[in-house]
């Protein structure tokens, strides 16, 4: 056995996945595809609501980790999407959560801003949610909804950075402590 | 995620990110084992410990929509750690996981990643990942996938 050869049957040092070709690739997708197909028959309910979940929290953790989006009501996107995934009903949600259908409606087509309250019922909720499927840091939806308002206001700065500049002026500026050390 | 350090038993939470242009010059194929230069057109992600800009390991990615599946092209660890002498455990793993993370993020239930070792290795990652053998192609799926993130990816409280 050569030493390039030792190299290269070394488990961890890694894999050359490329296809060679077209043909190799065409001929091994298809037969990929196939056995995919068939071990898909066997997937369980459970399962395909533990993969949203997780694709979901994912999604949250991407978002929060982008600078500035434009305006996009990612909250209310992402809560959909949570309820969606385990509930057949909304309004079960809402029982759930101890608020009224209307106002869980009212919050996820962005005419009610969510209290902190309800904020917290989630946080509590998805503890107990994501506790069989993945590692999920419940402070997670604070995030989500805090980046969504800094984004709001950073990109509205044009509206309200005018008027409001006016209602504000600094007393006592920093150059003057400066004319005092001297 | 985290890697472990074998002489001392050390734990070091690592990131993964993308390699940058202006990078490719340091990555040498005689410290990471293959031409990296010809995976610029791909997603190319390294491994590094979050205090330290030294790449650990390697990876190379390419999506494929039409089939839900994120195949891994090449995936390397540097020379030092490599074989039984290594120094740290645990790259290619969280660099698999890495790209388990994607393949979920994208299709969800349907996600899969997939590659094709040499044959002498795909036992390794078979017994190691949980890996299915489809001819020549390995691959994970749900719900092997979501163990496999849990296994290596830990959110940090």
């Amino acid at each position: 056995m050569t030493k390039d050869k030792n190299i290269h049957t070394t488990p961890e040092f890694g894999v050359d996945s490329r296809y060679t070709s077209e043909t190799v690739y065409q001929s091994e997708a298809t037969a990929l595809m196939e056995a995919r197909l068939q071990r898909m028959k066997g997937l369980s309910k459970d399962d395909v609501i533990r993969a949203k979940l997780m694709q979901l929290k994912l999604k949250m953790q991407e978002f929060i980790k982008q600078p500035i989006h434009e305006k996009q009501h990612y909250f209310s996107i992402f809560l959909q999407q949570y309820i969606d995934t385990i509930y057949s009903k909304r309004t079960v949600f809402a029982n759930d959560m101890g608020i009224t259908p209307v106002q869980l409606s009212q919050i996820i087509n962005n005419h009610r801003t969510p209290q902190d309250d309800f904020i917290l019922k989630l946080m509590i909720h998805s503890e107990m949610i994501f506790k069989d499927v993945c590692d999920f840091q419940k402070e997670l939806w604070y995030q989500v909804y805090s980046h969504e308002k800094l984004c709001k206001m950073m990109s509205t700065q044009h509206e309200w950075q005018a008027k409001l500049k006016q209602e504000v002026c600094v007393s006592e500026p920093i150059a003057k402590y400066e004319k005092k050390d001297k | 995620m985290i890697i472990k350090q074998i002489a001392t038993g050390n734990l070091h939470r690592v990131q993964i990110t993308p390699v940058q242009t202006n990078e490719y010059q340091k990555i040498t194929k005689a410290r990471y084992f293959f031409n990296w230069k010809t995976e610029k057109k791909y997603e190319v992600y390294k491994l590094c410990m979050v205090d330290s800009s030294e790449i650990l390991g390697l990876i190379s990615l390419q999506r494929i929509p039409n089939e839900w599946r994120v195949h891994i092209r090449l995936l390397t660890v540097s020379v030092e750690n490599k074989g039984k002498n290594k120094a740290f455990e645990g790259i290619a793993g969280n660099l698999i996981t890495h790209a388990a993370k994607i393949a979920i993020l994208e299709y969800a239930a349907l996600a899969c990643v997939s590659l094709r070792p040499k044959t002498e290795i795909a036992k390794h990652y078979i017994n190691t990942y949980n890996f299915m053998a489809t001819g020549l192609t390995l691959s994970i799926e749900m719900p092997e996938i979501i163990n496999l993130i849990n296994r290596f990816d830990h959110d940090e409280g």
